[in-house]
């Protein structure tokens, strides 16, 4: 058994000293006439700024017809605009000392960039050309489409993208989160006529959010948004109805077959909640305990006292519509069946049995502290603030966040893992060498096996 | 602006331990990093991959913190932490609200005072980095490439050129007396630097610095280990099989400059002028417009290292994925025609001014962040050790831009020149494996 040493035992270890409060910035909140969202936070630790630009659809939208679109349109909108070539924007971009990304998740697609405080009107007008007057040259499509299919059969042989893949598709069966990524055949099938619907749809600043955190005065950025942003035509979308999720009952057992693997990878978990959901934090807490951090039970146990892995972890995912609570690891390929029995028997516990109140305490402290480092980078500030606003999360949330998280008892730690880790129905998904993997994965339920195309085998 | 004026103060104390302060109370939270002045290059032969093995034995317990103690006092002070082994130095560092500097700062004394584990330590932790390895490399398409590939092939000194995450056979005859006596041999205080960053007064550093660090005894500097490379004089090439992926990889590296050198200063433009990005030469031309390659990448240390943190021989390193209807030999071709029009025209101050802006948006982006997200100014200790423990001089960190900032199109292309030859590179080809029936 991993045991959790006590740290009171040794009056050698200093206690923490009094807190330095934490002072979240103050934000600059606005809506533009044209429905364009704007959140700004001034941070001055270097002299530079980040920001996104997001819009509220993302591959989720065409999962059905053409999955993966939103992202290949993301990309093809860098390569041109109406006034720059797909050089100039690269260099323009140099000589403003900016980065720039650009893609799509399953909810969101967004233009993510970062430069120097002393070119942000630059910066941030070249964004908004890459959002509204895209010109998606034909070539630039074709390539990105040849590299996408490239970089697809790629991922084909990495083993944690099949384990998602797979373990997507079974909790979320026809729903948009179903689907993660394109087949080869569906990416080389991409039309530029339905990247163009897609970017004329979505891209309205009635659908946007531009989240902006750096080196400059809130005020005087607002009025360069309002100039540079504020021409946008009007224009918001509705979300579509989607279909209804697969009823999961029992455990099942999904092996994709990799040859040649030296290494199982194993993905377990169910559905869960939304960020919004009441339950959120004490799932959060719990996922803690259970496997989110370093210091955690499950970590302890396959890592710190078994050695079967390097890297296990769980989540807590949260999506728009539904969430997902998952556990991975990567181990050795003997032991793949052993680590099952380990991450039910850690489950179990956190089912039954109260978590002390050390153990609480720490991992409590662990979920507030982690979150202020947050505080004291451009990112981190930039990050929070996108997913609070994204989320439409209360206003208040950075703020209270801390405190919420503090007050939670075992009480509430215990009926979320009863409601949320469904040890009972879990999904399993294992990938790696059937040779090795077969006989162990049958010992945990009802075994499908599939290839590393999707087929069943 | 290439002057900046972060505060940055250092001392030494009696035992030889370096140690630097460079506050920011701006937020509630300080960086802590101890780095110790030795890397995977020179870990012991028939030991590949123990400089990194024993990385991992330092979160395993310490003189009075035993096993796990490490982990669960930082993660429940709301704090992260970690490790990592490099070429030339191995680092352990700390993010945590700054109410547990304190605490943090007498476990990482602690743990430079004694090791204190054992062989069921040792077992399991060769287990995990085992695993470490195989998610990594082994099961991974295109895993290693190039950063294990491209020493074997360039360096004729075994400290350059061997495997450094092990072979198997080498971790597995590890043994607890190899572990005490790395940590003699290395792990002294005269060998390392700490940093303390963010959250705290100046004075206040160097206090908690002295209380919990200078107690500690001192003990011999080890012997300078030899990692010189007799002067290649031909190009070099290897094969390696890809397992799982189906493109054909090729990476080729150079032999870099010293770090501080002139030259050193021009081949960083040189490399932002080459890779950098989309913008850069080999992106542009070979993925963009010809369209030969899929993905091209590259950088002074490139991958497992940067401009800054290496302090001995080491490679300015290009990695492409190519189509498999271009040979190997014509993708190279495409890339040396890059290359010699670099050496053959040189650059205008056209080019090399916006390389020089970006150059300076990326030093700053790193100070305050750097690799480790959630590490705020990894970056910044990063550079900072690596100034004091190779250069003894941390406030380099406010004024290197300088050089970067002054070097000229002529010295690029000069440097170029010397560089960029068949006789100074090395080329490791990965070959996808012959598919048998699946």
């Amino acid at each position: 058994m991993a045991s959790v040493p006590r740290s009171e035992g040794n009056a050698a270890i200093p206690a923490l000293t009094a807190a330095r409060p934490v002072i979240w910035p103050q934000r600059v909140r606005t809506t533009l006439a044209n429905g364009l969202e704007v959140v700004l936070v001034e941070s001055h630790t270097i002299p530079k700024f980040t920001g996104q630009l997001f819009f509220r659809s993302g591959n989720a939208v065409t999962a059905a017809t053409a999955p993966g679109l939103a992202d290949m349109t993301a990309t093809v909108a860098r390569t041109g605009t109406t006034a720059r070539t797909s050089r100039q924007i690269e260099e323009d971009l140099r000589r403003m000392g900016a980065d720039l990304s650009s893609g799509a998740g399953a909810d969101t697609s967004a233009v993510s960039f970062a430069g120097l405080a002393e070119f942000s009107s630059d910066l941030l007008r070249l964004v908004a050309e890459l959002t509204q007057q895209a010109s998606f040259p034909a070539e630039e499509f074709e390539r990105e489409r040849r590299q996408l299919v490239e970089g697809l059969k790629i991922e084909r042989t990495t083993p944690g993208f099949l384990a998602s893949e797979r373990f997507r598709r079974v909790l979320f069966g026809a729903h948009p989160y179903g689907t993660i990524s394109p087949t080869e055949a569906q990416a080389a099938g991409y039309r530029l006529e339905q990247l163009k619907d897609f970017y004329r749809q979505y891209y309205r600043p009635g659908n946007a959010l531009l989240v902006l955190v750096g080196d400059f005065s809130p005020q005087e950025m607002l009025a360069r948004i309002e100039e540079i942003f504020g021409s946008w035509p009007a224009g918001k979308v509705e979300d579509a109805p989607n279909p209804v999720l697969p009823e999961l009952r029992g455990r099942k057992v999904y092996l994709v077959h990799l040859p040649g693997s030296v290494q199982t990878q194993v993905l377990v978990g169910n559905r869960a909640i939304t960020r919004k959901h009441p339950d959120w934090l004490p799932l959060t807490l719990a996922n803690s305990i259970y496997g989110g951090a370093f210091n955690s039970r499950l970590v302890m146990n396959i890592r710190e006292d078994k050695g079967y892995t390097y890297s296990p972890r769980s989540g807590a995912h949260p999506l728009r519509q539904h969430g997902y609570f998952s556990i991975g690891a990567a181990v050795r390929v003997d032991v793949a069946a052993a680590t099952l029995t380990e991450i039910f028997y850690e489950i179990d516990r956190m089912r039954s049995t109260p978590v002390g109140e050390e153990e609480l305490a720490d991992a409590r402290n662990y979920l507030s502290g982690i979150f202020s480092l947050g505080l004291a980078t451009q990112d981190g500030l930039a990050g929070q603030l996108a997913t609070s606003t994204l989320e439409r999360l209360p206003d208040d949330y950075l703020e209270t966040y801390r405190a919420r998280i503090l007050k939670l008892t075992a009480a509430e730690v215990l009926d979320a893992a009863k409601k949320y880790f469904d040890s009972e129905n879990a999904q399993i998904v294992m990938v790696g060498d059937r040779a090795q993997a077969e006989a162990q994965a049958a010992q945990f339920g009802p075994l499908e096996i599939y290839d590393a195309q999707g087929n069943r085998i | 602006m290439t002057q900046l004026n972060l505060p940055i103060e250092s001392t030494t104390l009696p035992n030889g331990l370096r140690v630097v302060v460079s506050p920011d109370r701006a937020a509630p939270v300080a960086t802590v990093g101890v780095y110790y002045n030795i890397g995977f290059r020179i870990e012991p032969r028939g030991r590949s991959g123990f400089a990194h093995l024993f990385e991992h034995m330092m979160f395993q317990g310490s003189a009075n913190a035993g096993k796990m103690v490490h982990i669960k006092l930082i993660n429940s002070s709301g704090g992260v932490l970690n490790g990592s082994t490099h070429y030339d130095v191995t680092n352990y560092y700390e993010s945590v609200p700054s109410n547990a500097l304190d605490r943090v700062l007498w476990l990482e004394a602690d743990r430079m005072r004694a090791l204190k584990v054992d062989d069921e330590n040792l077992r399991n932790q060769r287990d995990v980095v085992k695993e470490e390895v195989r998610v990594n490399v082994l099961n991974q398409p295109y895993g290693g490439f190039p950063w294990l590939d491209l020493p074997p092939i360039a360096y004729r000194n075994w400290s350059n050129a061997h495997n450094f995450y092990g072979d198997f056979d080498d971790l597995d005859a590890a043994t607890l007396e190899d572990v005490q006596k790395f940590f003699k041999t290395y792990y002294a205080p005269s060998n390392a630097v700490l940093l303390i960053l963010g959250d705290v007064e100046m004075d206040e550093g160097f206090k908690l610095a002295e209380r919990h660090f200078a107690s500690i005894p001192s003990g011999p500097q080890p012997d300078p280990a030899n990692i010189d490379e007799p002067p290649q004089i031909e190009e070099r090439r290897g094969v390696v099989e890809e397992k799982f992926g189906a493109l054909p990889g090729i990476a080729i590296g150079y032999q870099a400059p010293r770090r501080l050198t002139p030259e050193w200063y021009a081949a960083a433009m040189l490399d932002q002028a080459l890779h950098g990005g989309r913008v850069g030469r080999i992106y542009r031309r070979l993925v963009l417009e010809q369209q030969i390659a899929v993905d091209a990448d590259g950088g002074i240390h490139y991958p497992v290292g940067d401009l800054f943190d290496y302090n001995g021989p080491t490679l300015m390193v290009t990695r492409l994925l190519h189509k498999s209807e271009y040979s190997a030999d014509q993708t190279l071709a495409a890339y040396d025609q890059v290359l010699d029009e670099m050496k053959q025209k040189g650059m205008t101050s056209e080019e090399l001014d916006p390389i020089k802006v970006k150059f300076r948006s990326n030093y700053y982006s790193m100070l305050e962040g750097g690799h480790g997200a959630s590490i705020p100014r990894y970056g910044l200790m990063h550079l900072l050790a690596c100034f004091t423990l190779f250069d003894n001089e941390p406030r380099l960190v406010n004024t290197i831009l300088g050089g970067f900032m002054d070097v000229t199109p002529d010295a690029v292309q000069s440097v170029a020149q010397k560089l960029l030859t068949r006789h100074n590179r090395s080329i490791v080809i990965r070959q996808p494996a012959k598919k048998g029936a699946a």
